[in-house]
C-alpha cells in the first residue's frame, strides 16, 4: 500500500489553476525585493526578484503551466524546471494567505 | 533564473520625529486636557480593535459615526489636521505600549473623523538599504503626519 502522493496531487493542481492576489494582499517590486502585505495579518513578505517576476508573470498568465511557458521563453530555462520552481513558490505563497488558486474550470 | 525565495515576519517602522512645525491655533488648557483625553481613548479603542480585527474593519470602526464632511476651506483643515497629528504624535510618545506609526495613523484617523475631516492612511514600505515599513496618514493628499524620508513606496491607501 502506497501513500497518496499530495505534494504531485497538488503541483497537478496549480499546474492549470488561476493564480490570484486576494484583494487584501498589496504589493510593489522594488529593484532588490517585492515586498508584500498582507492586510488581515498585518504581516510583510520579501520576495526577491525572482519571485517577484514569477508573481507578475502568475498575474498575467491564466494559469501556472501558461506564467512557466513565458518565463521559460523569456529566460531561456527548461519549462520543466521553471514549473517546478512555481509550484514550490505558490505552495509558500498559499501557506500564506498571499494568493489564492482557482482550479474550476474557465467559463 | 535564481531560486525564488520568500521571507515573512513581522518586520515594522521604526517611530520618526515629526518634523513640521507650522504654528497652529493655541488651545486652552482645558481643551488641550480634553485633547489629550481623547487621543488616549482613541488609542485605546484602536489597539483594542487591532487585536481583534484586520486593519481595514478596525478603520471601519475608527471612522464611525462620524459626523459629514466639513464645508470649511480645505487648507484650514488641512492646518487643524497637522496640529491633531503634532498633538497626537506628543501624546503618544508619552504612552506605554506600541505607539509607533501605525497606532499613530489610526489614532489620528479617529480623531480626524470625528471632525468631518476624510483622511488616509498609508502604507509604504522600502526594500533597501534595509527593509523598513511605515505609515502616515493623509488629507486632500497632504500627509498631516510625517511621511518618512521620502525612501518609501505606497503599498496601499486605506
Amino acid at each position: 500500500m502506497t501513500a497518496p502522493d499530495t505534494v504531485s496531487d497538488t503541483a497537478a493542481r496549480l499546474m492549470t489553476s488561476n493564480i490570484s492576489v486576494p484583494q487584501h494582499v498589496v504589493y510593489r517590486s522594488f529593484p532588490s525585493e517585492t515586498v508584500m502585505l498582507n492586510l488581515e495579518t498585518c504581516k510583510y513578505h520579501g520576495l526577491n526578484p525572482t519571485a517577484g517576476q514569477m508573481l507578475d508573470a502568475l498575474e498575467q498568465a491564466p494559469c501556472l503551466r501558461d506564467a512557466a511557458i513565458a518565463l521559460a521563453e523569456r529566460y531561456g530555462q527548461a519549462q520543466s524546471v521553471i514549473e517546478q520552481d512555481m509550484c514550490e513558490l505558490c505552495a509558500l505563497l498559499l501557506d500564506r494567505g498571499l494568493i489564492e488558486a482557482d482550479d474550476s474550470p474557465p467559463h | 533564473m535564481t531560486a525564488p525565495r520568500t521571507e515573512s515576519d513581522d518586520r515594522s517602522c521604526r517611530p520618526t520625529p515629526v518634523v513640521d512645525r507650522t504654528p497652529g491655533r493655541r488651545l486652552s488648557t482645558v481643551d488641550r486636557v480634553r485633547l489629550v483625553a481623547e487621543i488616549v481613548a482613541a488609542y485605546a479603542q484602536a489597539r483594542r480593535a487591532l487585536r481583534r480585527a484586520p486593519i481595514a474593519s478596525v478603520l471601519s470602526v475608527l471612522r464611525a459615526q462620524s459626523p459629514p464632511s466639513s464645508q470649511s476651506p480645505v487648507t484650514g483643515r488641512i492646518d487643524e489636521a497637522r496640529q491633531l497629528g503634532r498633538a497626537v504624535a506628543r501624546t503618544l510618545a508619552l504612552l506605554p505600549g506600541d505607539t509607533r506609526c501605525l497606532t499613530r495613523s489610526l489614532v489620528l484617523t479617529r480623531l480626524l473623523a470625528r471632525r468631518g475631516i476624510p483622511a488616509k492612511l498609508v502604507i509604504g514600505a522600502r526594500a533597501a538599504p534595509s527593509f523598513l515599513a511605515h505609515a502616515w496618514v493623509e488629507y486632500e493628499g497632504h500627509p498631516v503626519l510625517f511621511p518618512g524620508d521620502g525612501s518609501f513606496g505606497r503599498l496601499v491607501e486605506l
